[in-house]
């Protein structure tokens, strides 16, 4: 139950407003990254939590477009195809994509690691192509970096790391071809100084949960 | 010729001014700081006199944005917009990344001047990397008395918040907005009343953009002399213009309201030329929902008032420059695919006018099985949007294709053309009742 799982993070975020109802997505994303994905219990929890109609949460997942109401991979690659992305490469990228991952858009791999989305415009146009996996911006793609990327994506997940599909860790890095994998290393070793700083801040100060991103940040800034 | 000195991208003039230390060395919080000497009112005062004019597309003066609150209803809420997704905006990721506490700084000072004691930036729910970095910063900021209660020793409270969506473009339209942060679906309310009047849960709201707020602190700080020589009369400032598509050098460029698309394209602090050394066919010059301009335009300023007198508008300033190899009706297409897909649903005219303009448009330039009568449906389907839709959403969906056939009208007919050549020597081949042609790869 999130109620016990992840307290002290609902409490921080139900004291931001003044209605309880504005929690919704917050909520939302805490029950995703639980659960795998937003399944009927988990939004009619999420809905108890609120006092809110269930039929009002579940209006809420389909309308906006990172709820996942369905399983997702671990990683979920969404290629932006909008302008001026398509002009530059995108189209190139999610079939070399689809190629790699053997799925067509909106699948996921046999082994439940990648699912492939095609995603309207990420912000990132002077970049472009871009992608995001799990929220992580990758610039500047191009068939010939595919390889590296997905060999990384998938050794971070198999290392144990944790992965948040709701964007709840995400970092932001080039993935220039010789720089990916450095940068991807570099992230392994944060991930593990933030695992560290977790504990220590939860066990010696008992602060609240809600301030473990700024010690994670503190980390990022100091690396 | 660039900036010497940014207002806003100070990260160019600053190494590292996302850290707090070094910030703080550099003049950050001296504008909070100043202004908490100050009245509301006078602040107020200062932000209208230095023309700030609202950096998310319409341009609207923020200071008398401002003054439209009614007088002596509390609580007041401000809220930071930035949901910037629309093709070719990509300026807040950078500012917040880059300069993350002179946007923090500028929703201070704002919420001081319109009296309000609760603030939320409202990011995009794909800016997961930029929503941290606020949260750190604002920590960082409550850490040193610069938010909080009062806020150094002034008596002044306020609190910022960060609320993340959750993907949804339309959440970027004000009332939109304010649905999504009171946990609903993001679908724009009627109009009036206003959010200065009952915005968020009701209460008077001011509703500004990230750029718009990151311009405040130098305003205070440095003054509206200082702010107003830069720019033009009538569009004071800087703009932070974000260059994209098939140029050597894309990215962010703050300059002068006033420089002209081709010093931006091919200034050598800019843009840099055009790939290949194709020539421009079309420029965008103010997102999605700016009518189009050609390589004809290149001498056109880029400023509120020269960009209108030109038949489009500055929008939010994101320019996108497409070459010879893109085809005009393709183009419209995509633009429409986003408005289509982004259609909150709420209203007629733009769920089911996107969705037929994009049907249409799809055959036409995806799959070259335009027809004749093609044209006329399109001309008719954005007849029917425009003027009609709910919000700017659906009205901006109609600019894309009402673009293409006011400037590239033959492109359509020769595509029309080539579908209709097709079509009969596939008939011809097998007969007039042959199966369904199949669609040709673009």
């Amino acid at each position: 139950m999130l109620l016990e799982t992840h307290a002290a993070e609902i409490e921080t975020i139900l004291a931001k407003y003044p209605q309880k109802r504005s929690a919704v997505l917050p909520l939302l994303y805490i029950a995703q990254d639980e659960y795998g994905h937003l399944t009927k219990d988990a939004i009619r929890e999420v809905a108890s939590i609120l006092d809110l109609p269930y039929t009002d949460v579940f209006e809420i997942v389909g309308f906006y477009t990172l709820f996942y109401n369905r399983p997702m991979g671990r990683w979920v690659l969404q290629v932006c195809d909008d302008v001026p992305c398509c002009y530059l490469g995108a189209e190139e990228v999610i079939s070399g994509l689809k190629r790699r991952l053997g799925i067509e858009e909106e699948q996921t791999t046999p082994d439940g690691m990648f699912t492939l989305q095609r995603v309207k415009c990420v912000a990132a146009c002077n970049k472009a192509p871009v992608l995001q996996a799990n929220l992580n911006y990758i610039y500047n793609l191009s068939d010939d970096k595919l390889d590296a990327l997905l060999r990384d994506l998938r050794a971070q997940a198999e290392s144990g790391q944790k992965l948040s599909i709701s964007g709840r860790l995400a970092e932001d890095y080039d993935a220039t071809p010789e720089g990916l994998r450095q940068i991807v290393r570099d992230l392994g070793s944060i991930s593990q100084e933030v695992a560290a700083i977790k504990a220590q801040v939860a066990s010696e100060t008992a602060k609240t949960e809600s301030e473990a991103p700024a010690a994670e940040s503190d980390a990022e800034k100091s690396e | 010729m660039a900036l010497t000195e940014h207002v806003v991208l100070r990260d160019l003039d600053v190494p590292n001014i996302a850290n707090f230390d070094v910030y703080l060395a550099n003049g950050g919080y001296e504008g909070l700081r100043l202004a908490l000497q100050k009245t509301p009112a006078e602040v107020i005062d200062m932000v209208k006199a230095a023309g700030l004019r609202g950096r998310g597309g319409a341009g609207f003066p923020t200071g008398v944005k401002w003054g439209f609150l009614p007088k002596g209803l509390y609580p007041r809420y401000l809220t930071c917009n930035c949901d910037e997704s629309e093709p070719g905006t990509f300026n807040n990721h950078q500012i917040i990344d880059r300069n993350p506490h002179q946007l923090i700084e500028g929703v201070a000072i704002s919420a001081y001047a319109i009296e309000c004691h609760t603030a939320y930036i409202y990011a995009r729910g794909e800016f997961a990397t930029a929503a941290r970095t606020l949260e750190h910063a604002v920590k960082q900021a409550y850490a040193r008395g610069f938010l909080g209660k009062n806020i150094l020793g002034s008596g002044f409270d306020l609190d910022i918040y960060i609320h993340r969506g959750a993907g949804a473009y339309i959440c970027g339209e004000e009332t939109a907005l304010l649905e999504s942060l009171e946990g609903r679906i993001g679908q724009p309310r009627l109009k009036p009343p206003f959010p200065a009047v009952a915005g968020l849960y009701s209460k008077p709201t001011i509703i500004n953009n990230v750029e718009t707020l990151t311009n405040v602190p130098r305003i205070i700080s440095k003054g509206v002399d200082w702010y107003r020589q830069f720019g033009t009369e009538r569009s004071p400032g800087t703009k932070v213009f974000s260059l994209s598509g098939h140029v050597n050098r894309p990215g962010n460029y703050e300059a002068p309201f006033g420089i002209t698309l081709r010093e931006l394209i091919y200034g050598d602090d800019y843009g840099q030329g055009m790939r290949d050394d194709r020539p421009v066919k079309m420029i965008i010059p103010g997102g999605a929902s700016a009518p189009w301009l050609t390589g004809e335009h290149l001498d056109v300023k880029l400023d509120y008032e020269s960009l209108a007198a030109a038949g489009t508008m500055l929008g939010s300033g994101a320019v996108i420059v497409l070459n010879d190899t893109v085809k005009a009706p393709h183009l419209a297409y995509k633009m429409d695919e986003f408005f289509k897909h982004e259609s909150c649903g709420k209203c007629t005219p733009c769920r089911e006018g996107t969705h037929w303009l994009v049907s249409v448009l799809h055959r036409l330039a995806e799959e070259g099985l335009g027809r004749p009568e093609d044209i006329a449906t399109l001309h008719d389907i954005y007849g029917q949007m425009a003027g009609n839709c709910f919000c700017l959403l659906g009205e901006s969906a109609v600019t894309p294709i009402r673009s293409a056939l006011r400037i590239f009208p033959h492109e359509f007919d020769e595509m029309i053309k080539e579908a209709e050549t097709r079509v009969r020597a596939h008939k011809h081949a097998n007969g007039q009742h042959a199966i369904k042609l199949e669609p040709v790869g673009r």
